[in-house]
């Protein structure tokens, strides 16, 4: 048990936090005491705003962290092992935060409760979602619960288990999407392979910040096989974002070529329109291109090189979710709709929306940085 | 986020203004509008009163369509059109009629008797509740007080049609003692009875729903709903119809319309004797009919000589081949071919003899009282209740502005001449004024003026159900109930084929709003007992009274909400009858017109030119509100929260402005600022903005500060002959704002 | 005899653009106000044309009533239902407001409603049906532009319109099989 070291950095840290939470709970209580409809800017037009997307986020980062660790206790590579109590335990938490943002975006989360069981519609994707995210919450806590006992078997089959829900889950969130014929954008069995491929690049991203957290920023000593796992954990970043950019690309180019309708206008509005500079700057500058130029620089290939990297990418992505979100509904189902800026809807998301998503990050890392000090998170044997 | 602020202003500013906080969520059922009242404690908690249908009719505009009140534990949740009402309204309730709802459980609407506060200037404002007996004194009070100081003549009286109540009003005036009560018509149809007053001795209706043939100029009747008009115009018997359209703008009528010319504005007359003379020289006129019920053709025959459609073309801007077309397509198709008349034509100073020229063409083709035709309206009498207004020894002078005008009508006197007159105090100064279901600041043009004219007055008093700019600006303000609080006495609503409708309480009156007959019976009670004595009768003993030769009418109503005695026309009644004309037949030639020196036959002079760099305003109806008054409405407002400036997409690329930019448009009598919409639908020379908004009222809380007022712009003028304004006389200018 | 199919018939040659349906349903339904809050609309095409020789035409539309309802498909908790007649309906209790019905449905027909705290659409006025009356956007009609009635039955007025002229049906590609159908 690691015990609490009065350090002025980790005062500031969990205090700043705390700061984030507070807000986080302070708009909540607005939202649940005056209504969403006062609160949030979605609106007919577009439903979904970016407590959705930060959901999406959220529940991606959770299923790349336990994509990544599974290398290690389900496929066996060895470097992969050392992190698998931190990357389960950090996917827990993101799960958890992710349906914690959703609950506010959602109007009756006890309605829900009570009629996902009553009335299930198993045609719905939403409906699988919530339950398939719900048993793989299940195993990842089983899945933790045996790596901290060290009972490696009872591990392995949690997480071939997990693994499977999470691919399953996850590919489903994918289709909430890409089942909607009334957006072209979103439909198509892209969305599914493609929530995949990114939960990859989030677990990898992770990672490596939460390597680089403990031991570098909490002074750890380094044992001697990190450097080596981390050069790996590089490599396969590098990979993993290249197939990324690989699949933008190929997003990309149907939404323009025959200039399908409505998909094409999303494209453009990705491209050139309302979502240019969150694209551009965020997604392809932040999210892609500057990691990948760090991970194939070997000087920069260090813990604080490949954190930095990390680090990037999620703020990518974090903007890859909220444009995918916004540009399946940026084209208006009807022309005459209010407030159409040439040809588009508009959204931008209210004080308390940004407020809620602020809490969402902040009690993720909260209770990430505080479970590092409940738990000890080493792996140990081998 | 910049969304977020405005919801949490405009909430701000509604509670802010209306006295309940109702505002706070968006609300749609009256259930909630209720027990939010309830919670202020302004009304009483909900009873679990029975439902029922109740039969009434429509009080937002003119047309008054038979409706049933769905009314719920005392609450009116729906107001449907009544089939039964089928032959006047075609079983039909417009978008007004179906926010009638909302007049009642309008958080805006008037409540209690309210008071200027003393020291307070007119418009701020200020106003304190009052109880209806001190509000009731005060009116009495300054009533007297002015006839004393001045005389009777010296309070006047405006008042509108519309609540079948009106008559109790006038009647006030009457045996108060003063000539000058002023109504709507001179804002609105005064040239069309008197042109074709002159013409027939009665303003007949055009029989749309049968003529195959129908030619509507200014008569915007997809939009300015003219029951049953606006539904038939669409029918025409087996697919024959064709319609004509005349109008600057493209309107949802042009949008409905075989043929659309944007006609000249104030060039119709042209267009008309150009029709006229091709009829005459090719011979296509009814001779027969002619010779036999008119009067005066071998004087129109030379004078219609210059008028060749080569010749209107250059005045109208339709091409000469098309007038010459349509001319015989309209003989052709006679007599079941009309030339619709419309219903305001208060457009220019010249419209009586415009008015003249329409009736005299519709005579030639002999569409006159047949299938298809101009019907003269018939009606289903009722028995009025008569009363002696009380002899006065001081000597009152006649009507202020009565002998400006040639035919000056002694009810509704002429609005534009009579406030000159009293500005001038010419002959003599007005200090008081009354006002009943008349909005003078929003439909009198010129704004500014009828500022003026309020300004310099001792007391104004408003019986009103909103707070109307009117009410804005007056002393004393008081509540009537709305048309569904209320009994409203017996109305025959006459036309080809007349029914007699009613109005009767759906619900208790609200707050402390009272019936029309109740605020005039205690007006007059404070005024005199003489006065009073004329008023000693109740609501239902009058209605009683209106029924007592036919008691069947009061049954009908009570059981259908409507009474008739046919379904379908009856054409000919005129037929071998003497018309209402000095000569008893239809005057081509005016006798009348050549004695008091007005052309006796229809002479064309061209409108002024629009100056350079500027435009003419133009006016008209908007289907989603009702004149000045419903803009407001919270339903309607949902469907146009503000009103542009129509200007046509060429202007607007000259002068470099950009659609949906604020604009200044300044007339030389005012300057207002809305914003800018660029539409092929408008003349270039023209602009137009609906009527309504730019109001003066804050308490008009959804519409206060939005739009500009056309009353504000229009630079007036006025037809000798019928004393009607002239609203399309006005040149503007539109700048960047 | 067999079983009713409800649908109306619109024919936008005789819509004037007076909105009266669109208020008519505001109070008949209870429909919160604000613009955005509407179970059915009248859109103003856009003008034809160049000045003076214009044309235009008003589509009046409201929720199609599809028979492979997207809306119906996507709702996790089944509060989106179907009567036997074909109308698509939404349970107030079970709808936990997530709006991927709204985000499912090609003709933007579904709103949040905040005052039921549920999402809101056309019911093709089920009550008033069930009361032998007509929608109330059909009863107001000035020029009665819409005609609703059970497409199953030969003799409906709705049926005869449909058998003696061609018609159409909006994003017919979206396969959702609407119900509201246009003439020609
Ligand atoms: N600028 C401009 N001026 C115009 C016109 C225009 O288009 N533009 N149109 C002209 C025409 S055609 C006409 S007919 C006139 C109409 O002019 P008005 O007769 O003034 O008609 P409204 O503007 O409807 O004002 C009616 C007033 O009566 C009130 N009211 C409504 N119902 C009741 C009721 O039951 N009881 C009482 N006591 N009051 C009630 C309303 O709140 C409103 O204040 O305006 C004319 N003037
Ligand atoms: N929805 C609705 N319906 C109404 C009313 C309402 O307030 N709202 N008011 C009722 C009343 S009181 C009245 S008087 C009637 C009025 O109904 P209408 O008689 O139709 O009069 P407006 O609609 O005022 O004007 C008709 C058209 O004349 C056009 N116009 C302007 N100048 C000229 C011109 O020089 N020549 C020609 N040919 N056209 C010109 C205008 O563009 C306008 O479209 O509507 C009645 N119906
Ligand atoms: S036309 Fe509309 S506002 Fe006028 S009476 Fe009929 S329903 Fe009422
Ligand atoms: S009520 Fe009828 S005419 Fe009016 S907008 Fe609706 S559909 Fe068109
Ligand atoms: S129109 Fe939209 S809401 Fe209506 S049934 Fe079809 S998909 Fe569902
Ligand atoms: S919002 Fe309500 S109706 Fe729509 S899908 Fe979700 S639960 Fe079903
Ligand atoms: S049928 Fe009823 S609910 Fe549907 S649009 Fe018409 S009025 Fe509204
Ligand atoms: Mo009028």
């Amino acid at each position: 048990m690691a015990s609490f070291t009065k350090k002025p950095g980790e005062l500031l840290w969990f205090s700043l936090l705390g700061l984030g939470m507070l807000v986080g709970a302070g708009t909540a209580l607005m939202v649940l005491t005056k209504g969403h409809s006062h609160m949030y800017n979605v609106s007919r037009e577009v439903p979904w705003g970016i407590l959705i997307s930060t959901y999406v986020f959220f529940v991606v980062s959770s299923t790349g962290l336990c994509l990544v660790s599974s290398l290690g206790h389900v496929f066996g590579i060895e470097q992969f092992e050392l992190i698998g109590r931190r990357a389960i335990l950090l996917s827990i938490i993101t799960l958890l935060t992710g349906f914690g943002t959703i609950a506010m975006e959602i109007n009756h989360p006890i309605r829900m409760a009570i009629y996902v069981m009553l009335t299930p519609n198993l045609e719905s994707p939403i409906w699988w979602m919530g339950t398939l995210y719900g048993i793989y919450l299940v195993l990842l806590i089983g899945e933790f619960f045996f790596l901290m006992k060290n009972h490696h078997k009872g591990a392995l089959t949690m997480g071939i288990l997990g693994f499977i829900a999470a691919v399953t889950a996850h590919s489903n969130l994918g289709g909430v999407f890409g089942l909607l014929e009334a957006r072209p954008y979103w439909h198509g069995s892209f969305l599914p392979l493609y929530f995949i491929l990114s939960a990859l690049v989030s677990g990898g991203a992770l990672i490596s910040i939460i390597v680089y957290y403990n031991y570098q920023f909490r002074k750890i000593p380094l044992p001697a096989k990190y450097p080596h796992f981390l050069t790996t954990l590089a490599k396969l970043q590098a990979l993993f974002l290249m197939i990324l950019i690989f699949f933008i690309i190929w997003k990309i180019i149907p939404g323009l070529y025959g200039r399908p309708p409505e998909k094409y206008e999303a494209t453009m509005a990705i491209l050139t329109g309302p979502l240019a500079f969150n694209f551009w700057f965020f997604e392809v500058l932040i999210g892609m291109i500057a990691p990948v130029m760090i991970l194939f620089t070997k000087k920069f290939v260090t813990p604080f090189g490949v954190m930095v990297a990390g680090a990037l990418c999620t703020v990518g992505i974090f903007f890859m979710r909220y444009d995918l979100v916004v540009a399946g509904q940026i084209v208006p189902m009807r022309e005459d709709t209010d407030g159409i800026i040439n040809g588009l809807v508009s959204y931008a998301p209210s004080l308390a929306e940004y407020g809620i998503v602020l809490g969402a990050l902040a009690t993720c890392m909260f209770l990430y940085t505080l479970a590092e000090k409940v738990f000890d998170l080493e792996m140990k044997g081998h | 986020m910049s969304r977020l602020l405005e919801k949490n202003l405009s909430r701000r500013r509604f509670m802010g203004l209306s006295s309940c906080a109702l505002a706070t969520v968006a609300v749609g059922s009256q259930i909630k509008v209720l027990k939010s009242l309830a919670m202020t404690g302004e009304v009483g908690e909900l009873t679990n009163l029975p439902s029922k249908d109740v039969f009434t009719s429509c009080g937002m505009c003119v047309n008054k369509c038979g409706v049933i009140a769905r009314v719920q534990n005392g609450i009116i949740q729906k107001l449907d059109p009544n089939p039964n009402f089928f032959i006047k309204s075609r079983g039909m309730l417009c978008a007004r009629g179906n926010a009638g709802t909302k007049v009642v459980y309008d958080p805006d609407r008037l409540k209690y008797p309210l008071i200027r506060v003393e020291g307070s200037k007119r418009g701020e404002g200020k106003f304190r509740r009052a109880t209806w007996e001190e509000a009731l004194d005060l009116v009495a009070k300054n009533m007297n007080d002015i006839a004393a100081k001045y005389s009777r003549a010296s309070v006047m009286f405006a008042s509108s049609e519309g609540t079948f109540s009106e008559h109790f009003f006038l009647q006030l005036a009457e045996c108060f003692g003063t000539p000058n009560t002023v109504r709507h018509p001179t804002l609105c149809l005064s040239s069309n009875i008197q042109g074709f007053g002159a013409t027939y001795g009665t303003n007949p209706t055009p029989d749309v729903l049968n003529a195959d043939y129908v030619i509507m100029s200014g008569a915007n009747r997809s939009e300015a709903l003219i029951t049953p008009d606006s539904i038939d115009m669409l029918t025409g018997d087996g697919g024959k119809r064709k319609l004509i359209y005349l109008d600057p703008r493209f309107t949802k009528t042009a949008a409905k319309a075989d043929e659309w010319y944007p006609i000249k504005p104030g060039t119709d007359m042209a267009f008309i004797l150009a029709m006229i003379n091709v009829i005459v020289t090719e011979g296509l006129y009814d001779s027969a009919f002619i010779e036999e019920q008119t009067v005066g053709f071998d004087k129109l025959v030379p004078h219609i000589d210059p008028y060749t459609p080569e010749w209107a073309a250059g005045e109208c801007e339709i091409p000469a081949e098309d007038i010459r077309r349509i001319a015989r397509e309209f003989a052709n198709a006679a007599p079941k071919a009309v030339y619709y008349q419309g219903r305001r034509s208060s457009f220019m100073a010249n419209d009586t003899q415009m008015r003249r020229a329409m009736a005299i063409l519709n005579t030639i083709v002999g569409n006159w009282d047949t299938k298809g035709g101009m019907i003269p309206n018939s009606c289903i009498k009722l028995t009025n209740h008569d009363y002696i207004a009380p002899w006065y020894d001081e000597d009152i002078p006649g009507r202020l502005e009565g002998d400006a005008i040639t035919y000056i009508s002694e009810k509704d006197g002429s609005w534009p001449v009579l406030r000159d007159r009293a500005l001038a105090a010419d002959p003599y100064p007005i200090k008081g004024m009354m006002v009943y279901k008349q909005n003078v600041l929003g439909s009198v043009p010129n704004r500014a003026k009828s500022i003026q004219l309020i300004e310099q007055m001792d007391f104004v008093c408003t019986i009103d159900i909103t707070m109307s700019d009117t009410a804005w600006y007056s002393d004393v303000v008081l509540p009537e109930a709305t048309y569904l609080e209320r009994n409203d006495p017996l109305e025959c609503l006459g036309g080809i084929v007349p029914v007699v409708a009613f109005r009767q309480p759906c619900i208790e009156p609200m707050f402390e709003s009272k019936e029309s007959l109740w605020i005039i019976q205690q007006i007059a009670k404070r005024l005199s007992d003489e006065i009073y004595a004329e008023f000693d009768f109740t609501m239902e003993e009058h209605i009683h009274h209106q029924v007592k030769k036919n008691p069947q009418i009061l049954e009908d109503l009570k059981t259908k909400g409507v009474y008739f005695e046919n379904t379908s026309p009856v054409y000919g009644k005129s037929k071998g009858t003497r018309l209402k004309t000095k000569s008893g037949k239809i005057e081509i030639y005016s006798e009348k017109y050549a004695e008091n020196g007005h052309d006796p036959l229809p002479v064309y002079s061209s409108p002024v030119t629009v100056p350079p760099n500027r435009y003419r305003l133009l006016i008209g109806r908007h289907a989603f509100f009702t004149h000045g008054t419903t803009a407001n409405n919270p339903y309607l407002h949902d469907i146009m929260p503000e009103n542009t400036l129509w200007l046509n997409v060429l202007e607007a690329q000259k002068m470099g402005l950009t659609e949906g930019q604020m604009v200044k448009v300044r007339s030389a009598v005012g300057e207002q600022t809305l914003k800018l919409e660029i539409t092929p639908k408008i003349r270039p020379d023209s602009v137009y903005m609906a009527h309504g908004f730019g109001v003066l009222s804050k308490a008009q809380t959804n519409i206060y500060g939005k739009g500009g007022s056309d009353a504000a712009l229009i630079d007036e003028k006025y037809c000798p002959i019928s004393g009607n304004v002239a609203l399309h006389e006005t040149f503007v200018e539109v700048l960047p704002a | 005899m067999n079983k009713k199919r409800y649908a109306i018939v619109l024919d936008t040659r005789r819509c004037i653009d007076c909105k009266a349906c669109t208020v008519a349903c505001k109070a008949e339904n209870n429909v919160p106000l604000g613009r955005q809050n509407h179970r059915n609309w009248v859109t103003e095409e856009e003008v034809r044309g160049t000045y003076p020789h214009l044309g235009q035409s008003f589509t009046p539309s409201q929720c199609m009533h599809c028979a492979n309802a997207p809306c119906k498909k996507v709702c996790p908790t089944s509060a989106t239902g179907r009567s036997p007649e074909g109308i698509i309906t939404v349970d107030e209790k079970r709808c936990i407001g997530c709006k991927y019905c709204m985000t499912a449905c090609p003709y933007d027909a579904r709103y949040y409603n905040e005052e039921i705290e549920a999402v809101d659409k056309c019911t093709f006025c089920q009550h008033r049906i069930l009361a032998g009356r007509v929608p109330a956007c059909v009863d107001t009609c000035p020029t009665k532009v819409r005609v609703f009635g059970d497409i199953n039955d030969p003799t409906s007025e709705a049926s005869k319109l449909l058998a003696k002229h061609p018609h159409r049906v909006i994003k017919e590609g979206m396969g959702t099989k609407p119900h509201l159908f246009y003439l020609i």
